[in-house]
């Protein structure tokens, strides 16, 4: 076992607290000795809460000597996306316009994660209003990566994947409209799970786009999702689109084998215009699942392009709903790329933003078809690694929507499709820079994803790669 | 489908109650161009009896057991 706590995986941290292998105030001090180390270098926090941390962690360890144990994750510190409502604690959702909001609710998923036993480490960096895929935030500074600083981590959770990528928290939730969980993952050599739309309530948390928002968590394992899934997962009455479905077994899904699994490789889009060195990452992981005993196929989806397109006319128009308001109250209080993106939606008329809803069953079932009797769908999630921050920096300008395009390509599909996802570190380019894949899977159909990915890091230790700090 | 001008956007953006100028209605007409020719091969081609709530039931018919 590491002697530095903050360094194990969230299933090892609760544990060792369990086990009273370490006191969850050791684990505590652990993280935040790292935080302080790293946090004038990556600006993945938002709000540090040192003094409460410690105070819950030792009460955490009171009760467990009494034999109390408040859940599976009983005394283990974490932070989450800045976006998920606390109550009684202010909730910026990465904008000045709600630098000092304060929640009167706690969200769904943060409650249950709670309800477990975790204690609160503070709260993380975003991209405003969780619309911008690479973690630049005009109010607040860029998010760097730990791999290598002057380098995005991806948006929107981009604190996030910064702080489980640089061992700074265990875990911490996202949020996926667009590809906000699987870029920061992918950019930052972490894992992250996009849910099925409908199995973890979005109640408290932030809206951008009520028909793609998913929650879902960035971990440093297949195995630490699971874990964090089985506990968030499952109907809620605060949010009418989850779905009253029995929680599957994560934990037992990702110690089964992959052996005569069928994972499918698309012959077309996600393989197109890939830099050279993610093209041979795809090549290695296939490699790897196919070692590993899954038969691997090709599989010939329907026009990506289409549903990319349908993703953004959907995106577009709630959000501006969402923010009519304060576009007209409040404009000068954006951001300059969050405040065009938002106007974009202005231009989009009902029946074009209709017909686009309209249209999503019928698309999911021709996925369907396409993808029967595969297990899952292997592609990258972005096609090229984390570019630089500098050159990243597009704000209002006339190809920044081309570039936001270029880096969600292999995303937005699967959120108009309400599809789950799961971004695994699969390797990392000459330069260091880490490499993602996304396995994509049936509706509701995680449990499949945590599996194949479970298998893919026992083979592999991409994963387990921690950055220096040099 | 066809893209608006920005022109229409413009006026399109007045009638929501949030006005843009001239410059910002052409580029937003540059931004959301791609998504309205993306979807052109889909929108006018719906038949009448579908409507959104079809992607829950599809969802609920194709998804794990």
């Amino acid at each position: 076992m590491s002697a530095e706590p903050a360094l194990l995986s969230l299933t090892a941290v609760a544990q060792a607290i369990a086990k009273k292998q370490f006191s969850s105030r050791e684990v505590t001090q652990s993280c935040l000795e790292r935080i302080a180390k790293w946090q004038p270098r990556l600006n993945a926090f938002m709000a540090i809460e040192a003094e409460a941390a410690l105070a819950a962690a030792g009460a955490a360890d009171a009760a467990l000597a009494k034999g109390k144990s408040g859940g599976v994750l009983h005394g283990v510190p974490i932070a989450h996306k800045d976006m998920y409502y606390d109550a009684g604690r202010v909730v910026t959702c990465g904008s000045q316009i709600r630098r000092d909001f304060v929640a009167t609710t706690t969200s769904t998923a943060l409650q249950r994660l709670k309800d477990a036993g975790t204690i609160r480490l503070g709260s993380l960096q975003m991209a405003e209003f969780a619309y911008g895929p690479t973690g630049h935030n005009s109010h607040y500074g860029a998010v760097h990566n730990p791999f290598a600083v002057d380098h995005i981590t991806g948006g929107s959770s981009s604190g996030s994947g910064a702080a489980v990528a640089a061992r700074l928290t265990f875990a911490a939730l996202g949020s996926d409209t667009g590809g906000s969980i699987r870029l920061p993952a992918h950019f930052c050599g972490v894992t992250g799970l996009k849910t099925t739309y409908g199995l973890i309530s979005r109640a408290g948390a932030m809206p951008l786009s009520q028909s793609l928002d998913t929650v879902g968590p960035l971990a440093r394992s297949a195995e630490d999702c699971a874990l964090l899934l089985g506990l968030m997962a499952g109907a809620d009455p605060e949010d009418p689109t989850t779905l009253a479905r029995p929680v599957p077994d994560y934990a037992a899904a990702i110690r089964l084998p992959i052996k005569g699994l069928r994972i499918g490789v698309p012959t077309a889009f996600y393989v197109d215009d890939l830099d050279s060195e993610v093209a041979a990452i795809l090549d290695e992981t296939i490699a790897v699942f196919r070692r590993e005993g899954a038969d691997i196929v090709h599989v010939e989806l329907p026009d990506q392009r289409q549903l990319t397109a349908a993703c953004q006319l959907v995106l577009a128009v709630e959000a501006a709903a969402f923010h009519k308001r304060w576009l007209i109250e409040r404009p000068q209080d954006y951001g300059p790329q969050v405040l065009m993106r938002l106007q974009n939606g202005l231009a989009i008329p009902g029946v074009s933003y209709l017909e686009a809803m309209r249209w999503r069953g019928s698309a999911l079932a021709a996925h369907n078809a396409a993808a029967a009797g595969l297990d899952a769908v292997v592609a990258p999630v972005a096609p090229v690694a984390a570019p630089t921050i500098v050159e990243s920096d597009i704000g209002n300008s006339p190809d920044a929507e081309a570039v936001i395009q270029r880096l969600t390509r292999f995303t937005r599909a699967i959120n108009y499709l309400g599809l789950p996802s799961l971004a695994i570190p699969a390797g990392s380019t000459r330069g260091g820079l880490p490499v993602g894949m996304q396995l994509i899977g049936r509706s509701f159909d995680e449990a499949m994803l945590l599996r194949i990915g479970a298998a893919f890091q026992r083979a592999t230790a991409f994963h387990e790669r921690v950055p220096a700090f040099a | 489908m066809t893209r608006p001008t920005a022109k229409e956007i413009k006026a399109m953006a007045d009638v929501a109650g949030v006005p843009v100028s001239p410059e910002v209605a052409t580029r937003i007409a540059t931004s959301i161009g791609p998504a309205f020719e993306g979807f052109a091969a889909v929108a006018g081609t719906l038949p009448l009896d579908m409507e959104p709530a079809s992607f829950v039931l599809v969802q609920v018919a194709n998804g794990s057991k």
